[in-house]
């Protein structure tokens, strides 16, 4: 059975809900860039925004968007990748337990802080009684909530899915982030994508993968893999998507990889144009996507089978094959 | 059909002790594990059931050395893991084999003590790293080499088998051939307080499916089990504990805290993982409810269960009066006690119960009896969001294996 | 008692991110909950805080808040009864 997504929608550093960065990207230098917001209006009525912080907006808008895109009013299943969840409301919490102590805290602000909020926010506002499950897993979240979806629908579980990649960046969070090395390769940004996998569409996803820690020889056969799998040689990959960012540390293991299936000429970023979260490599994906709806990429060559590589701290890698 | 999808193995630490002899002998005398604080650093004076262990005492127990980058969830999962991989003698680089955890918590333990720190200066700056869930998974299965995968799922009080469900999927897929799942959470001040701004803690030991219910007891712990295939059970050559018939997850849909008077979620989850085990709702022998003891949760899981099960309601029992609520380590840790309920041909009762929900038509588990049959054991876990989830674990078939 | 209506609209205000709404938009004597403002379960629990943060009023059962929050009235009635700061 073949899989596909049917429709993708962004918030982000770039122009909002729309593909303007394709053609002209906003060039950003500043290390911390918080995401470009539409009107929230037409997405939310006001009652409901009164407890949504901007991650929920931001996911009510992005999934909204992509449905209507797909034609697909009620979805099978919302399944959500996210690293830290709602971090300004965790934040707060945090904080006033911190700096007043165990007593007079608000709730809302705990209600607001799991990680699953973003995800039963969206089935709450939509009825949707569905399958309904969050990942948190560092780098590949999203990639881990996009093979949920895909083998679901593998196994005739479901029909369609709303996959969804959030991540808010506050400013105390960069700081703490940054004690650590974490925006090390670029810019901070934060993530807002969503999009919906379907039995049928254009863009098919050919193929998905995440090894934990791999060996040369397992990537090798995990791309021999996926290329056998639907007949194509790797020679065929006409567009090689990577997290390359400007840390030698994380560019390292993505150097090696394009020597090592000769694909270095094919290779194309995409962090220099929506930046760095836990999240980000979903942008990658919708990177991919865009080039394959359009058939060529920004610089205009032809692009039919894309091979999307993440990998985080060179310990969690995944990998994506999609085609058109 | 799908796979049969086996248990090899399972570990476990919660309130009652480490391993399956303490909780199995503390659950037949009835000994619950509710008391006083004794390691969370809170000024609140409510009942929990904490590990029964100091981090240094894990650190011992797992030869780990005091001075490691180290947290509550993970020590406590990795003493769980370990006896999982040991009851199932499992290598995980000698097969196909992944990890797959449930945690909300994660580093949060620390996190909460350091914050102030993390803000100002880099003297805990260590801990910020290991703030994230996924993080935590990768710390407690650092230990063993050659798992191909590993994930996270937080869903609040259903992670850990929302977890189950995933690496069940994975096999089904024949994506690989084990996988190791469930999920561990320590308690933290962070989400006492948080429970306590919602007022359903109880200042009292909780009573589940009791008409005077006050709310949770929190409780910390994990729980892992060893799932395979056929083909994997057959090449090792180990003996399986029972079957991981199904596993199904809904959403309630109704409020971002409170359950929907019908249980609508419960309900669908409960029926979707009959139809998934190819079971009618009679073949079930015994629930483990998620019966936490909140005013809401209870009388929305006790509707659900009258619908799905009408007038034959099999025994309903909350482990939660022994345990606490272990949040999002509880689909892992009851998911395992439901495993050797069925080995044991035990049916673990509920405590503190005496007075009937007046809109229920049933009583929970209440006294010891012996079971006319113990073959199906279906096992709740719910979470903030209206996030249901149902395992079913079934004995072998005697033609199986 | 006046003065007190005004401030606790504004405190409500401020403490449920009622962005839309302006302290004489809401009338005194009308339901919070349910119809009126149209707060739920979540709003109640803020308001037990708000309780306890300005006034000193400890509120032990969330039930408690059905009848002390049927209004701004009500409320303000309780708080004169029973604060402590």
């Amino acid at each position: 059975m073949n899989i596909y997504i049917k429709s993708c929608a962004q918030i982000s550093v770039q122009e909002p809900l729309c593909d303007k960065w394709f053609t002209e990207p906003i060039k950003h230098e500043a290390p911390y860039v918080r995401a470009l917001d539409p009107d929230y209006k037409p997405f939310i009525n006001p009652v409901a925004a009164r407890r949504m912080g901007l991650i929920l907006k931001r996911a009510m808008a992005t999934s909204i968007t992509a449905l209507k895109e797909a034609g697909i009013e009620m979805p099978d299943a919302i399944v959500t990748a996210t690293g830290l969840g709602c971090i300004e409301n965790t934040e707060k919490f945090l904080k006033a337990l911190s700096e007043q102590g165990e007593n007079c805290l608000q709730p809302t602000f705990f209600i607001n802080s799991t990680h699953n909020t973003i995800g039963s926010y969206i089935a709450v506002q939509m009825k949707c009684h569905g399958y309904n499950n969050t990942h948190v897993h560092r780098g590949i979240s999203f990639e881990s909530a996009l093979l949920d979806a895909f083998v679901k629908i593998k196994l005739e579980k479901l029909n369609n899915a709303l996959v969804g990649a959030h991540d808010e960046m506050t400013p105390d969070y960069f700081t703490l982030l940054n004690r650590v090395g974490f925006w090390n390769g670029g810019f901070a940004g934060e993530t807002a994508v969503s999009m919906v996998l379907a039995k049928e569409g254009d863009i098919r996803i050919a193929g998905v993968e995440i090894l934990y820690m791999p060996e040369k020889q397992k990537l090798i056969d995990a791309v021999n893999g996926l290329c056998a799998e639907n007949n194509i040689g790797v020679n065929d990959i006409d567009l090689l998507v990577t997290g390359r960012n400007n840390d030698d540390d994380n560019n390292k293991a993505y150097n090696e990889f394009e020597d090592l299936f000769n694909l270095r000429d094919k290779s194309e970023s995409y962090k220099n144009i929506f930046g760095e979260s836990f999240t980000a490599s979903a942008y990658g994906i919708y990177y991919a996507y865009e080039c394959l709806k359009k058939g060529i990429n920004p610089k205009g060559k032809n692009v039919k089978n894309v091979l999307i590589y993440n990998h985080y701290e060179n310990k969690d890698h995944s990998l994506i094959l999609l085609t058109c | 059909m799908n796979k049969t999808v086996f248990v090899t193995g399972v570990g476990i630490i919660s309130g009652l002790g480490y391993g399956r002899g303490a909780t199995m002998d503390a659950l037949r005398e009835h000994r619950t594990a509710i008391g006083k604080i004794r390691y969370l650093g809170t000024s609140h004076d409510l009942p929990v059931s904490e590990v029964p262990y100091s981090n240094e005492d894990m650190m011992d127990m797992l030869n780990i050395h005091h001075d490691t980058i180290m947290t509550r969830t993970a020590l406590i999962g990795k003493l769980a893991l370990k006896e999982a991989m040991e009851d199932a003698s499992l290598n995980p680089a000698e097969q196909h084999t992944v990890f797959i955890s449930g945690t909300t918590v994660g580093g949060m333990d620390k996190s909460e003590q350091f914050y102030l720190d993390f803000l100002s200066n880099d003297n805990h700056k260590e801990y910020i790293k290991t703030h994230d869930c996924g993080t935590c998974s990768e710390m407690i299965a650092e230990q063993y080499q050659g798992f191909e995968m590993i994930t996270t799922l937080s869903t609040a009080c259903s992670s850990a088998a929302n977890a189950i469900q995933i690496g069940m999927e994975l096999i089904q897929s024949g994506r690989c051939d084990a996988a190791v799942v469930g999920g561990s959470e320590c308690i933290t001040k962070f989400h006492l307080n948080g429970f306590n701004t919602l007022m359903i803690l109880d200042k009292e030991q909780c009573r589940p499916f009791d008409q005077t219910r006050a709310g949770i007891n929190l409780g910390e712990g994990a729980g892992y089990l060893v799932i395979e295939s056929e083909d994997s059970v057959k090449r090792r050559d180990v003996k399986p504990l029972c079957v991981l018939s199904s596993c199904a997850n809904r959403c309630d849909a109704f409020h971002q805290t409170a359950s929907s008077p019908n249980g609508e979620g419960a309900f669908l989850a409960m029926t979707d993982a009959l139809r998934e085990a190819g079971l009618q709702a009679s073949d079930i022998d015994y629930v483990n409810a998620h019966g936490t003891g909140t005013q809401g949760n209870d009388l929305s899981e006790g509707n659900a269960l009258m619908r799905v099960f009408g007038d034959n309601m099999p025994p309903v029992a909350s482990i939660k009066s022994y345990i606490g609520h272990t949040t999002s380590a509880a689909g892992g840790v009851e998911g395992v006690i439901s495993v050797l309920a069925l080995l044991e041909n035990y049916m673990p009762i509920n405590l503190n119960y005496r007075n009937k929900i007046e809109e229920h038509s049933f009583e929970p588990l209440h006294q010891e009896i012996i079971p006319q049959k113990l073959e199906h054991i279906m096992s709740n876990s719910f979470g903030f969001g209206g996030n249901d989830t149902v395992c079913i674990f079934s004995k072998i078939k005697e033609d199986k294996i | 008692m006046e003065n007190l209506i005004k401030e606790l609209k504004e405190e409500i205000i401020k403490t449920l991110n009622l962005e839309e709404v302006r302290p004489e938009d809401i009338d005194e004597n009308a339901p919070l909950f349910g119809e009126g403002l149209g707060l739920d379960s979540i709003d109640a629990l803020e308001l037990i805080v708000l309780m306890e943060k300005n006034y000193g009023i400890k509120l032990q059962d969330p039930n408690q808040g059905k009848e002390i929050f049927k209004s701004i009235v009500t409320m303000a009635e309780y708080v004169q009864k029973n604060r402590t700061k």
